[in-house]
């Protein structure tokens, strides 16, 4: 039994090393590519390595920090958002019955059944009527559309899962309804604010057809940055580009598990 | 506690739903050629008629039914096998899939790169082929990139999907194998046959929602046809956003028309979906944990 337990798992664990390999290695050319500046046909290696590309991205003029940086807080606001609109709608369908429950179900599954093409489009004379249009306040509205069905789902499975049978509890002993919430159930939610934060942030930080067309060139993010040198097949400043994109997105959601774990344990001790 | 809490709590979702179907039915509308503003007044077929008569919107059509139903056949069979070999292996958690979540974390721009240095003619499998003596010259690699073939892109979206499917699914073949899994294997069923009358087979549901997924969305996807693809066919997506920017606002409603048929091929696609779903009576829905 054993011995042919072994056997059958080797061609499993082949495939799964090849797959960790094919994920791994675009990752190493991509650091490569960014301190490449020589990489001649038919060379499998650099023939030589320099700054140039990560010079040129972080210049002046490229604007790269300050993009960054408001691209990044465009992304936690959404993040933030979205995990507050999840929970409210999450706990409305667990805890309650109310006039039209089916109808918001639906809703929050829609926008995975449009694609981001067709709404922007459909949305973007409505948002030039409304003002909305070049705005970062349009830009918000049509990222956190995308990113709510994740934050309702992970919100919904973590909520029913909870129960209300503690909160309540500290209600009949004299808190008020806001308070034993804060003090008693958002702690125990801290895992899927966590998740739904990472799933919403890396969302709205890739976003670029959204953010393009709605934000009309004037909302600039990392991603409408590094996109046209993509499209150009420039390979050195792209991928200094992509590399600056996954460290940065790795360096936020450590700063927000941190956060996170700390809010949610100070609340416990108050608690206690 | 109070009668109005649920209607508070909804507040946000219904205000942001509105805006969403205003958004889907302005746009639908204006594909029936209903804009006021430019002084186009009439409800009309005419736009869909025309686009379908037309052998460019045609051809896009082609190659965004082909780009996605290929990359999700593939990603689907090869992501059930990565499940399996993360559920048979004991991978659940840990490293490995750390990184199998990377690559769900790397957006389609950064993959087009990926696939831009990988397989261009100058790229690297390209190098790795001369090396090994495979081709005598760069002009000998296939084109993959920016052509007709769209092999690129599929790549592309396979590198995504396949980790993304195993992600999906990986939770309910696990729990199917610890429990029913395990048992039919000590009352003695070989492992490989638990596994094909069992295992798979319940494991199922999140697998075919998975492919659903991936369906529709590489259907309707504008990141890799649009840096990756060719300049003769373009992908739907990039077809109707080319329409959308032309600078004669009378081809608004082509481009909406256009909009109006991913859609619905979108939406035929999630209708087959459920009733076959029905039809085999594949019980129980799967939560999106992604």
């Amino acid at each position: 039994m054993s011995m042919k337990d072994t056997n059958s798992n080797i061609p499993l664990k082949l495939f799964l090393y090849l797959i960790a390999f094919t994920i791994l290695a675009p990752l190493v050319i991509l650091v490569l590519w960014t301190f490449t500046s020589r990489w001649p046909w038919p060379n499998l290696f650099p023939t030589s390595f320099s700054l140039r590309a990560l010079e040129e991205v972080f210049a002046p003029y490229a604007n790269l920090l300050p993009t960054l940086v408001s691209s990044i807080l465009l992304s936690l606001t959404v993040a933030l958002l979205s995990a507050i609109v999840g929970t409210m709608t999450a706990r409305a369908l667990v805890f309650y019955d109310f006039f039209g429950k089916g109808l918001i179900k639906l809703l929050t599954m829609a926008p995975n059944i449009v694609p981001g093409t067709v709404f922007a489009m459909g949305i973007h004379v409505v948002f030039i009527r409304m003002s909305l249009a070049d705005t970062l306040v349009g830009v918000i509205i049509v990222h956190l559309i995308y990113t709510l069905p994740y934050s309702i789902n992970i919100m919904r499975d973590l909520t029913s899962s909870i129960g209300q049978q503690m909160e309540l509890q500290a209600y009949v002993l004299g808190a008020s309804p806001l308070k034993s919430f804060i003090y008693i159930t958002l702690p125990l939610l801290a895992p899927g604010v966590l998740a739904s934060m990472n799933m919403a942030y890396i969302t709205s930080f890739s976003q670029y057809f959204l953010t393009l067309l709605i934000g009309g060139g004037k909302i600039r993010t990392l991603s409408t940055l590094m996109v046209p040198f993509i499209a150009k097949g420039d390979r050195s400043i792209g991928s200094a580009y992509a590399l600056i994109f996954v460290l940065s997105t790795l360096t936020i959601f450590i700063v927000m598990d941190r956060v996170i774990k700390r809010l949610s344990f100070r609340n416990k001790e108050e608690n206690l | 506690m109070n009668k109005k809490t649920p209607y508070i709590l909804i507040m946000p979702i219904v205000l942001l739903g509105v805006l969403f179907i205003y958004g889907l039915v302005n746009g639908i509308i204006q594909s029936f050629g209903y804009i006021p503003a430019l002084d186009l007044g009439n409800f009309t077929l005419d736009y869909y008629i025309e686009i379908l008569k037309d052998p460019t919107f045609i051809d896009s059509l082609k190659v965004s039914l082909k780009i996605s139903i290929i990359s999700s056949i593939l990603a689907m069979v090869l992501g059930t096998i990565l499940t399996t070999a993360l559920v048979y292996t004991g991978h659940t958690e840990g490293k490995t899939l750390q990184i199998i979540k990377l690559a769900i974390l790397i957006p389609h721009t950064i993959v087009a790169l990926f696939s831009i240095s990988l397989l261009s003619q100058n790229g690297l499998i390209a190098r790795l082929f001369y090396n090994l003596g495979f081709i005598s010259a760069q002009g000998d690699f296939p084109l993959l990139l920016y052509t007709e073939n769209s092999l690129g892109i599929i790549l592309g979206y396979l590198w995504k999907e396949v980790p993304f499917v195993a992600y999906f699914s990986l939770a309910l073949m696990n729990s199917i194998n610890k429990t029913l899994g395990e048992a039919s294997e000590n009352l003695g069923a070989s492992r490989l046959k638990s596994f094909f009358y069992i295992t798979l087979p319940l494991s199922m549901p999140a697998i075919s929602k998975a492919f659903l997924i991936i369906l529709t969305f590489s259907f309707g996807a504008y990141d890799l046809p649009f840096l990756l693809g060719a300049t003769m066919p373009k992908a739907l997506p990039v077809q109707a956003h080319l329409e959308y920017m032309h600078p004669d606002l009378r081809y608004r409603p082509y481009a909406m028309a256009m909009n109006g048929l991913i859609l619905a091929v979108s939406w035929t696609m999630t209708g087959i979906y459920y009733l076959v779903k029905k039809k085999k009576g594949i019980k129980g829905d799967v939560h999106e944990r992604y």
